[in-house]
């Protein structure tokens, strides 16, 4: 779900960097507010590091494997820091590996890092009513998971067939759209089934991550 | 500026001031309370001493303690003259951590021993001096470009103890440092620690190593000092030993004869 | 455990190698972007040109350029195969009941240059220059010093937590387990290898801190004058902003680049 080099036009990257930069910089200003900031700095740092690590982990779904994202739970335990999180990861991932891209940089992260966000807002939601359950905590763990997952899938999906340099016949572009979606369904569910075995398993040994940071 | 030249006078005073003095502590985590129970401890300067006990009785939680990262439910800590406060940054003292890798941060091995001396203010020059002194005193001289996750076990350890001493503390607290340690690195940090001018506090499993190092050793157990005194005295007391999850070290098996002191 | 951080070749002292890092950064991504920018095929010959010299002149080995092209090759495989039958009015030839079309073909024509030229030059620069120096030169651009700490520290722990996976990866399949198959048992073993790694890192951060103030995290002044720019280096940049005005300018003046930017 990264949309590399070489196919966006400039006005959409420019686009891209400039939402990024802004969404980044409140976060920062956020962090930097905070009492003791210094102690989320490698909170934030490892996490970083360990759900890029995670993202190595492949699924097998015949006819492939496909990589998990996770930035639900991402989002559910990092919240605003999500967002330079996933920042981070993507720049990695293009200069590691070169998947993704480093002019796509921007649009990349706000498709995966806004979802992300978001994910943390419904995942806050099982807050509600006092009793703390595990079944309460796997289902927003799902919501949270799938919801996050379904937003990138469509912001990529739309982002990229609009922006195609040449022309799809309308009735095609939105055919391809429609097929594109539905092909990433099985991934929704088991990004929302795993984030919800997660959130699940965490709860169960160290409560304090989903308190965030 | 400080004046780093101690005449004689302050030199003999300095020397019969504690390095540290533990009184009355006692220590909680959140989730876990009491780990060290009303302790009390004084530590003179250049003692070498071996703290031992089994696992979870306590001795991280000291120096953690020590350090001022973790505030004492109760009691006081005075280190080098100056009471500890929490979160205070204090560079005359020094822990090393029982896990390099927790403790190397930073991308490259010169990046990492100058950590500290950035963070105390020192100039580049004055950085630059403290860490080639301090990498070559751990004998780690060639590696200062290397990244820290290309180093092997034992130069992780090493370079590790550099970041500390290039700051200049004067006490030192190792965590467990002989743990996986190859033979001859093992052999390496023990002579470093013979050669070491500082006042050490040393946890170890590594009975020998104790043995080879420390004028004095205490034992602890279920959070309680259970014993303090001469290495030999102490760790020869087979009931006592056994008593707190402990053995006899080799060298002090009876076949030991005098004679072979030399 | 081996991570693809490309500075393997950073030591190489090429004109490319000793460029201020700070001037490097800003001339090769501009250069990117304005390569990005460009839709006439006219100027694609041009930027095959500039690239190719730009990377002989990094003295490089090619062996390195092929290697880490190869992965992201095959996403432009799929686009190079589906674009030209599905994209485009013009048919130009028929294979069976496939009809290739003209617009798609340019298309194609035009993604692929792009991103091998752009991942070239990316390559370029994050290859001359060790990592930390690049991150270096980013925080002396003005990338806040908290995000700069945080990608040193997340690279630093990258292969620590990478080994950890493999050691328990190993271990799993050692004790017989079969990763082929999706069923709930594979998903839930994902997660509690995910959730393992969560946790491990986790707690491991608490005790990275406690390193990190105990030796005086942030009361460091900040850091000043690590990178000193000659007139050579700031020359060079210019020549660099100068090829990239040229890219855009001459892509604008034939004609394709204001039209499809107001479409």
């Amino acid at each position: 779900m990264h949309i590399p080099d070489g196919i966006l036009p400039v006005p959409v990257t420019a686009a891209g960097y400039a939402a990024t930069a802004a969404v980044t910089w409140y976060s920062v200003r956020k962090i930097n507010k905070k009492e003791n900031s210094r102690q989320d700095i490698p909170k934030t740092s490892l996490l970083t590091a360990a759900f890029f690590v995670v993202s190595w982990i492949h699924i097998p779904v015949p006819p492939t494997s496909v990589h998990l994202v996770l930035n639900g739970l991402l989002g559910a335990i990092l919240g605003y820091f999500a967002f330079p999180a996933i920042l981070i990861g993507l720049f990695f991932q293009a200069v590691m590996f070169q998947h993704g891209g480093l002019t796509t940089l921007g649009v990349n992260a706000m498709i995966m890092g806004l979802p992300a966000i978001i994910a943390h807002y419904i995942f806050r939601l099982r807050r509600f009513g006092n009793k703390e359950s595990r079944w309460k905590t796997g289902v927003f763990g799902f919501i949270s998971g799938a919801i996050a997952v379904a937003m990138s899938v469509s912001m990529f999906v739309v982002i990229l067939l609009t922006n195609i340099p040449a022309d799809l016949d309308v009735g095609t572009e939105r055919a391809a759209i429609y097929t594109l979606a539905i092909a990433h369904l099985p991934l929704i569910a088991i990004e929302g089934f795993i984030t919800s075995l997660l959130a699940v398993f965490l709860q169960r040994v160290r409560p304090r991550i989903l308190d965030g940071v | 500026m400080r004046n780093k030249r101690l005449d004689v006078t302050m030199l003999s005073e300095e020397l019969l001031k504690p390095a540290l003095t533990v009184s009355g502590l006692w220590l909680s985590y959140p989730d876990r309370p009491d780990v060290l129970q009303d302790m009390s401890l004084k530590v003179m300067p250049g003692e070498r001493v071996g703290l031992i006990g089994p696992n979870g009785a306590g001795k991280t939680t000291f120096f953690l303690g020590v350090c001022g990262v973790l505030k004492p439910s109760a009691g006081e800590i005075v280190v080098l003259g100056k009471p500890v406060v929490n979160g205070h940054f204090r560079p005359d003292v020094a822990l090393v951590f029982q896990n390099p890798d927790d403790q190397l941060f930073c991308p490259s091995v010169w990046d990492d021993v100058a950590f500290g001396p950035q963070n105390m203010g020192l100039s580049k020059g004055e950085i630059e001096v403290r860490v080639t002194e301090a990498l070559s005193v751990v004998g780690a001289a060639e590696l200062a470009d290397r990244p820290a996750h290309h180093l092997s076990e034992g130069e992780k350890r090493m370079v590790s103890i550099a970041g500390v001493l290039a700051m200049r503390p004067r006490l030192l607290i190792y965590d467990e440092p002989s743990a996986n340690l190859d033979i001859r690195s093992r052999r390496r940090l023990i002579r470093l620690l013979q050669a070491s001018k500082e006042t050490l506090l040393i946890a170890s499993h590594d009975l020998e190593l104790v043995l080879e190092v420390c004028n004095r050793v205490v034992l602890i157990d279920g959070g309680c000092i259970v014993a303090d005194g001469d290495p030999r005295k102490v760790m020869s007391d087979d009931r006592l030993m056994e008593a707190h999850g402990q053995e006899k070290p080799h060298s002090l098996v009876p076949h030991l004869i005098p004679h072979h002191a030399l | 455990m081996k991570l693809g951080i490309v500075d393997e070749y950073s030591d190489f002292g090429s004109l490319l190698h000793r460029w201020d890092p700070r001037c490097k950064l800003i001339g090769l991504m501009v250069l990117i972007f304005a390569f990005s920018f460009i839709r006439d095929l006219r100027m694609l010959l041009a930027m095959v040109v500039v690239t190719t010299t730009i990377y002989i002149i990094s003295k490089l080995p090619v062996s390195f350029i092929i290697r880490r092209l190869r992965y992201p090759s095959f996403f432009l495989l799929v686009v190079v195969l589906i674009l030209p039958f599905v994209s485009g009015q013009t048919i130009i030839m028929s294979i069976g009941p496939l009809d290739l079309r003209q617009e798609g073909l340019i298309a194609v024509l035009l993604i692929a240059t792009r991103f091998i030229s752009i991942l070239t030059i990316g390559l370029i620069l994050f290859g001359t220059a060790p990592f930390l120096t690049t991150i270096k030169a980013m925080r002396a651009l003005g990338l806040p010093s908290i995000l700069a700490d945080i990608v040193l520290l997340s690279f630093r722990y990258l292969h620590e937590i990478g080994s950890d996976l493999q050691k328990m990866q190993m271990s799993m399949s050692l004790r017989g387990f079969d990763k082929r198959g999706l069923n709930i048992r594979a998903l839930s073993i994902a997660a509690w290898l995910s959730g393992s790694i969560l946790v491990r890192s986790y707690e491991r951060s608490e005790w990275v801190y406690k390193a990190m103030i105990l030796r005086g995290y942030g009361h460091a002044p900040p850091a000043r004058g690590e990178f000193q720019a000659h007139s050579r280096d700031v020359i060079t940049l210019g020549v660099f902003l100068l090829t990239a005005v040229g890219f855009i300018v001459g892509d604008i003046l034939y004609g394709h680049g204001v039209a499809a930017l107001l479409q």
